[in-house]
C-alpha cells in the first residue's frame, strides 16, 4: 500500500504538494536550460534528423568571424549600465517626492505606474508611431516650435536608434522601481528622522545619514532587478527595430533568438545564449547568496 | 492551430478512411495571401477537386509569411506534414528544403502530364537548380520593375523612359536639381533597400559574374564589379532616395510615393492593384530597370509534393490541375500579371499597368533573382546588414565588398 | 509623511516652497508620462487626414469610432482575444494553486531538503527565459504542442513557479509552525491544513498575485512568439506585432489596435491598484 503511506506521512504529503509545480518547472524551465548548453555545442538546423556534435566551433565562430555577435555584447552592456542608472534615480526621485504629503499624491503615482502594465510590445508599437520620422509626434513637435533640423531618424540612425529604445524603456520602467523605493521608505525609522529634525539637521542630512542608509537594501534589490530586467530586454527592441538598422540594436537575446528561430541555426544561436545565461549567473549567484545571508540574519 | 489541426484533420481523416473506403485527404500548406483574388482561387481550386475526386479531402492551411517558415521547420523535425508545400523557390529558402531532402522528384509527372511544355520558362528556373531531378512546380512568378510618377518626371524635365543606366542617372540627376528624391524605399524592412542592390549588381556585373557572386562562387572582394556596384549603390543611397528611410518600412514609402514625396519605386507586379486602389493608374508609368543584360529580376514561387506524403500521386494530379490552362484562365491575374500557363493571357479588361507587364515578361531573357532568395539565410542577414551600413553612410564601398567577402569565407 | 509627523515638533512653515516647487515638478513630469498615452489615445480617434493636418495633441474634430470597428476586424481581434482570455484564465488560477501548494510544502513541512529546493526553485526567477527560445521551441514541438493551448501554458506555468513560491513562501514560513502542530495533532492531514487554514489567510497575497500575474500572461509576447505560429493561435501582443507589420501605413487604426490591446491591462490595473503595489513590494523588498 505505498499508496497509502505516500498520503499519510508528511514527507510523503509534502512531496503531492510539491510535485506539479516542481515537475512543470524542471521539465519546461530547468531542462531547456540545460539543454540550450548542450546545443551550443552542436550543428542544427532544425530540418536534419540528428545534431552533430561540433565542440566549441559555435562559440569560435561567434567570437571570432561573427559580424554582429560583439555590437550586441556592446549594445547588452550599455543598455544594462543604462538601465542600472537611470531607471532607479528617476524612480528613487520621483519615490522621494511622492513620500511626501502632497495633494494628489495617489493619482500622481498611479500615472507613474501605468506604463508598466502596458505590454512591452504595445510600448514598442507606441513608441515606434510616436518616433515616426514624417509624422511622430516628435517629427511634429519639433516642426511647430520651429526646430526641424532637430529632427532625426529616430529609429533609423544608427548613432540613435539604441538610445531612442532605451528612451521607452525608461518611461516604462521607472514606474517599477519607483513603487519599490516607495516601499523601502516605509521602512524608515520616523522617529529618527523627527530626531534629526529637533537636532536642526537640513533635508540634505536627514536624506544622506538616516533615509539613504535605511534604503542600503531597497537599492541593492532594485539594482539587482533592474540588471536582470534588462539583461531579459527582447520585446521591446523586437518591436521597435527588430535589431536594425543594419544590427546596430542587436543585444545578445535577440541575437540568440534570431540566430536560432530566424536563421534556423540553432547551434550559434545557443552559444549566444549561453554567452548571455553566464553572464546573467555572474550577477544572480553572489545577490542570491547575499539575500540567503541576510534572510538568515533576519531570523 | 497548425499541428493540431492536423491532428484532428489526420484523426478526422483515419475514421472517415474506415467510413468510406478509399477516402484520401490532401494537405496543402501556402502562405496567407492578403488579396482576396489569390484566396479564392485557392479555395475554388480545393473544390474543383473534390468535386473531380469525390472521395478526396482537400485542406489547404494558409499561413502568414514567417509562420510559414516556421511551421514547415516544424513538420520537417516530426512525421506530421502537408502533401504538398508552397514555398519560394531561391536557394535559401525552398533550395535549402530540396537540398534537405524534403522535396519529391517530379519528373515522371513532368513527362507524364507535359508540364514543360506548359509552362513559362522564366518560372521554371528552379526546378532543377538544386538536386537531382526536377523539384517543384511553379505556380507563380513575380517580376520587379521601375514605377515612375509621370508629373514629377515631367517637373524635372525628363523625357521618355531612361534606356540605359547611365540615362537613369541622368534622370535622377534632373529630378534632384528639381528638389525631388529620385527614389523611396523602406528600410526597417531590409528586403526593400536591397532590390536596388540587386539590380545595381547585375548592371555592373552583367548576368555572368552576378550569377557567381550571388553563387558564392566569385570573391566578392577582389571582383571589381560588386566594388563598382556598392559605389553605385552608395551615389543612390547617398542623394537620391527620399530621407530618412532607415526607419520607415516598405508600406510607409509607398504612401510616401503616392503623396508625390520621390519619384519612382522599385516594385513587384502586384503594385499595380495597390496603385489601382489608392491612386490614379494613368500617373503612374513603368520600365525594367535598366540593368542592360535584359534579364527580369524576380523570383517565382513553387509548390513542391513532399518525400512524406503517401499521396503523391494525387499531389501531382492537384498540382496538373492547378496550373491547367481551364483553370488559370479562370483565375487570371490572381497570381500576378503573368499566368505560369505559356497558353494563358490577359483579357482586354486588365489593369493598364498590367498589360505592359506582359511586355515585360515577352521581352525578358531569363531571369536573376533577389538576394534574399539566392542567398542561404545567414548570409542575407549579413548581405542585409552591409546594405544597411553603406545605405547608412557607415561602410564605405571597399569595405562593403571585403565584409561580404570575408563573411562569406568563414562560414 | 516624515513632515506631517514632524509638524508638531517643529515651527510650521506655512508654505514650504520647497514643497511647491516638487509639487509642481512632479506634476509636470507626470504631464510628460501621460503625453504618449494621450497622444496614442487622440491619434486612434482621428481619421488619416485629421491626422496628418491637425496638431499632435489637439482633440478629435470628429471622433471616428470606426477606425476601433475596422482595426478589430483587420487584426482578427476576435480570435486574439478569445485565445489571450482562454490561456491567461487557465494558466493565473491553476499556476497560482500548484504554486502554492509548493510554497507550502517548503515552508510548513519539514523533508531535509526544503532549502535546497527552494533555492533550486528560486533560481528559476533570476535566469531570462529569453536564453531558452530555441530548447523550449524544440521540447515543445517533439511533444507536438506547437500552437495549443497546453503547449503554451505550460511553458507559462514554469515560469510563473519561481517567483510566486518566492512571494508564497515567504509569507507562509511567517506563519507561527506551532498552529500547524497543533492541526496535525488534532489529526488533520498537511492537505487539510493547506486548504482549511493556509489558503483561507493568503487570500491577500493571492489576490495581489493574481492581479500581477494576470497582467505578466496578458503582455507576454516572446515566448508566445516562439511557441504560437498559427495565427489563429495567436494572442494579443502577436496580434498587434503583426497587425504593425501589416497595416502601418494606416495611423488611426494602428492606433486604434494599440488601446484595444491594452485596454484589459489598464481597466484591471485602476481597479486593483493596491494589489500591485502590496504584490510587488511584499515579495520583492520585504521579503
Amino acid at each position: 500500500m505505498t499508496n497509502m503511506d505516500l498520503f499519510q506521512t508528511p514527507r510523503g504529503q509534502a512531496i503531492v504538494l510539491m510535485a506539479p509545480a516542481l515537475a512543470v518547472y524542471s521539465l519546461f524551465a530547468i531542462w531547456p536550460m540545460i539543454d540550450v548548453v548542450i546545443l551550443s555545442f552542436q550543428d542544427w538546423n532544425g530540418i536534419r534528423e540528428n545534431r552533430d556534435w561540433v565542440g566549441l566551433q559555435n562559440y569560435h565562430h561567434i567570437l571570432y568571424n561573427d559580424p554582429v555577435f560583439w555590437v550586441a555584447f556592446r549594445n547588452t552592456v550599455i543598455w544594462t549600465i543604462l538601465s542600472v542608472v537611470f531607471p532607479p534615480l528617476l524612480g528613487l526621485l520621483l519615490a522621494l517626492g511622492l513620500n511626501q504629503r502632497l495633494i494628489g499624491r495617489a493619482p500622481l503615482r498611479a500615472i507613474y505606474y501605468l506604463p508598466v502594465i502596458i505590454a512591452p510590445i504595445a510600448v514598442a508599437t507606441m513608441w515606434r508611431w510616436m518616433y515616426d520620422p514624417f509624422f511622430g509626434l516628435f517629427t511634429q513637435m519639433l516642426t511647430d516650435m520651429g526646430l526641424s533640423r532637430w529632427i532625426v531618424d529616430w529609429l533609423g540612425d544608427k548613432e540613435v536608434a539604441l538610445y531612442s529604445i532605451f528612451v521607452a524603456y525608461v518611461w516604462q520602467s521607472v514606474g517599477f522601481s519607483m513603487v519599490l523605493f516607495l516601499a523601502g521608505l516605509q521602512s524608515v525609522d520616523k522617529s529618527l528622522i523627527d530626531a534629526a529634525h529637533i537636532d536642526g539637521a537640513n533635508r540634505r542630512e536627514i536624506f544622506k545619514h538616516v533615509t539613504l542608509p535605511a534604503l542600503r537594501p531597497t537599492i541593492t534589490i532594485v539594482l539587482v532587478l533592474s540588471t536582470i530586467s534588462s539583461l531579459k530586454a527582447f520585446d521591446i527592441v523586437y518591436g521597435m527595430t527588430g535589431g536594425g538598422p543594419a544590427q546596430s540594436t542587436q543585444m545578445l537575446a535577440l541575437w540568440a533568438f534570431t540566430q536560432s528561430m530566424q536563421i534556423f541555426d540553432y547551434g550559434r544561436g545557443s552559444a549566444v545564449s549561453v554567452v548571455l545565461l553566464a553572464i546573467t549567473l555572474v550577477i544572480v549567484v553572489p545577490y542570491m547568496r547575499w539575500s540567503q545571508r541576510r534572510e538568515e540574519e533576519a531570523r | 492551430m497548425k499541428l493540431k489541426t492536423i491532428m484532428y484533420g489526420s484523426l478526422a481523416a483515419s475514421l472517415l478512411s474506415t467510413a468510406a473506403v478509399g477516402a484520401e485527404d490532401l494537405k496543402i500548406w501556402t502562405i496567407n495571401y492578403t488579396s482576396d483574388k489569390q484566396v479564392s482561387a485557392l479555395t475554388a481550386a480545393e473544390a474543383e477537386f473534390e468535386k473531380r475526386n469525390p472521395d478526396v479531402d482537400v485542406q489547404i492551411v494558409m499561413r502568414g509569411t514567417d509562420e510559414h517558415k516556421t511551421a514547415l521547420r516544424v513538420a520537417s523535425g516530426s512525421d506530421t506534414g502537408p502533401d504538398i508545400y508552397a514555398y519560394w523557390a531561391g536557394l535559401g529558402l525552398g533550395g535549402e528544403y530540396v537540398q534537405a531532402g524534403m522535396s519529391a522528384d517530379l519528373s515522371k509527372y513532368y513527362e507524364s502530364y507535359g508540364w514543360d511544355d506548359r509552362l513559362t520558362v522564366p518560372s521554371l528556373a528552379f526546378s532543377e537548380s538544386f538536386a537531382e531531378g526536377k523539384h517543384g512546380i511553379p505556380f507563380r512568378f513575380s517580376g520587379e520593375v521601375v514605377y515612375y510618377n509621370k508629373g514629377l518626371f515631367e517637373k524635372a524635365g525628363i523625357e521618355g523612359e531612361p534606356a540605359n543606366y547611365a540615362e537613369l542617372k541622368e534622370a535622377a540627376g534632373k529630378l534632384k536639381e528639381a528638389g525631388i528624391p529620385a527614389f523611396t524605399f523602406g528600410g526597417t524592412v531590409n528586403w526593400h533597400v536591397m532590390r536596388l542592390m540587386d539590380v545595381i549588381l547585375e548592371t555592373t556585373c552583367g548576368a555572368e559574374k552576378h550569377d557567381a557572386l550571388m553563387a558564392m562562387e566569385s570573391d566578392w572582394a577582389s571582383e571589381p564589379c560588386a566594388l563598382e556596384a556598392f559605389t553605385e549603390m552608395k551615389w543612390w543611397t547617398d542623394d537620391h532616395f527620399l530621407k530618412p528611410f532607415m526607419g520607415i518600412d516598405n508600406r510607409q514609402s509607398t504612401t510616401l510615393w503616392f503623396a508625390d514625396r520621390a519619384a519612382m519605386m522599385l516594385e513587384g507586379d502586384w503594385h499595380v492593384p495597390t496603385i489601382d486602389e489608392n491612386s490614379e493608374m494613368s500617373k503612374y508609368g513603368m520600365f525594367p530597370f535598366p540593368t542592360g543584360t535584359g534579364r527580369l529580376y524576380g523570383f517565382a514561387e513553387y509548390m513542391y509534393i513532399s518525400t512524406k506524403s503517401d499521396h503523391a500521386d494525387l499531389a501531382a494530379q492537384f498540382l496538373d490541375m492547378f496550373t491547367s490552362d481551364e483553370f488559370q484562365a479562370e483565375h487570371i491575374g490572381a497570381f500576378g500579371a503573368l499566368s505560369v500557363n505559356r497558353n494563358v493571357k490577359q483579357g482586354d479588361d486588365a489593369l493598364e499597368l498590367h498589360k505592359e507587364w506582359l511586355d515585360v515578361f515577352a521581352n525578358a531573357k531569363g531571369t536573376f533573382v533577389n538576394g534574399d532568395q539566392a542567398f542561404p539565410l545567414d548570409v542575407t542577414t549579413e548581405y542585409f546588414r552591409i546594405i544597411n551600413e553603406l545605405a547608412s553612410g557607415n561602410l564605405e564601398p571597399q569595405a562593403a565588398a571585403d565584409a561580404m567577402a570575408q563573411f562569406i569565407a568563414n562560414r | 509623511m516624515m513632515d506631517g509627523m514632524s509638524s508638531s515638533v517643529i515651527p510650521r512653515k506655512r508654505r514650504d516652497p520647497v514643497l511647491i516647487g516638487l509639487w509642481i515638478s512632479l506634476v509636470l513630469v507626470a504631464l510628460i508620462w501621460l503625453a504618449p498615452v494621450v497622444f496614442i489615445l487622440f491619434t486612434s480617434l482621428k481619421s488619416e487626414s485629421e491626422i496628418f493636418s491637425s496638431a499632435a495633441f489637439a482633440l478629435p474634430s470628429d471622433f471616428q469610432w470606426s477606425n476601433f470597428s475596422v482595426a478589430w476586424a483587420k487584426g482578427n481581434f476576435n480570435q486574439t482575444f478569445v485565445n489571450s482570455s482562454v490561456i491567461t484564465v487557465i494558466k493565473v488560477p491553476l499556476g497560482l494553486l500548484i504554486s502554492a501548494m509548493a510554497a507550502y510544502a517548503l515552508a510548513q513541512i519539514p523533508t531535509g531538503w526544503n532549502k535546497l529546493l527552494l533555492v533550486f526553485v528560486l533560481f528559476g526567477a533570476m535566469i531570462p527565459f529569453q536564453v531558452m527560445l530555441a530548447p523550449l521551441f524544440t521540447l515543445v514541438n517533439s511533444m507536438g504542442l506547437i500552437d495549443t493551448y497546453p503547449g503554451i501554458i505550460l511553458p507559462y506555468l514554469a515560469f510563473g513557479v519561481p517567483y510566486q513560491v518566492f512571494i508564497l513562501h515567504g509569507f507562509f514560513r511567517a506563519v507561527p509552525k506551532e498552529l500547524t502542530e497543533a492541526a496535525l495533532i488534532d489529526g488533520a492531514s498537511h492537505f487539510t491544513i493547506f486548504r482549511r487554514i493556509f489558503l483561507p489567510v493568503s487570500l491577500p497575497v493571492l489576490s495581489a498575485l493574481l492581479i500581477l500575474d494576470f497582467v505578466a500572461t496578458w503582455n507576454e509576447f516572446a515566448m508566445a512568439l516562439v511557441l504560437l505560429q498559427d495565427k489563429n493561435m495567436w494572442n494579443l501582443p502577436l496580434g498587434l506585432m503583426s497587425y504593425q507589420g501589416q497595416f502601418s501605413n494606416n495611423y488611426g487604426q494602428l492606433n486604434a489596435a494599440i488601446v484595444m490591446t491594452v485596454l484589459p491591462a489598464t481597466i484591471v490595473y485602476l481597479i486593483f491598484q493596491r494589489y500591485f503595489v502590496s504584490g510587488l513590494t511584499s515579495g520583492a523588498v520585504k521579503g
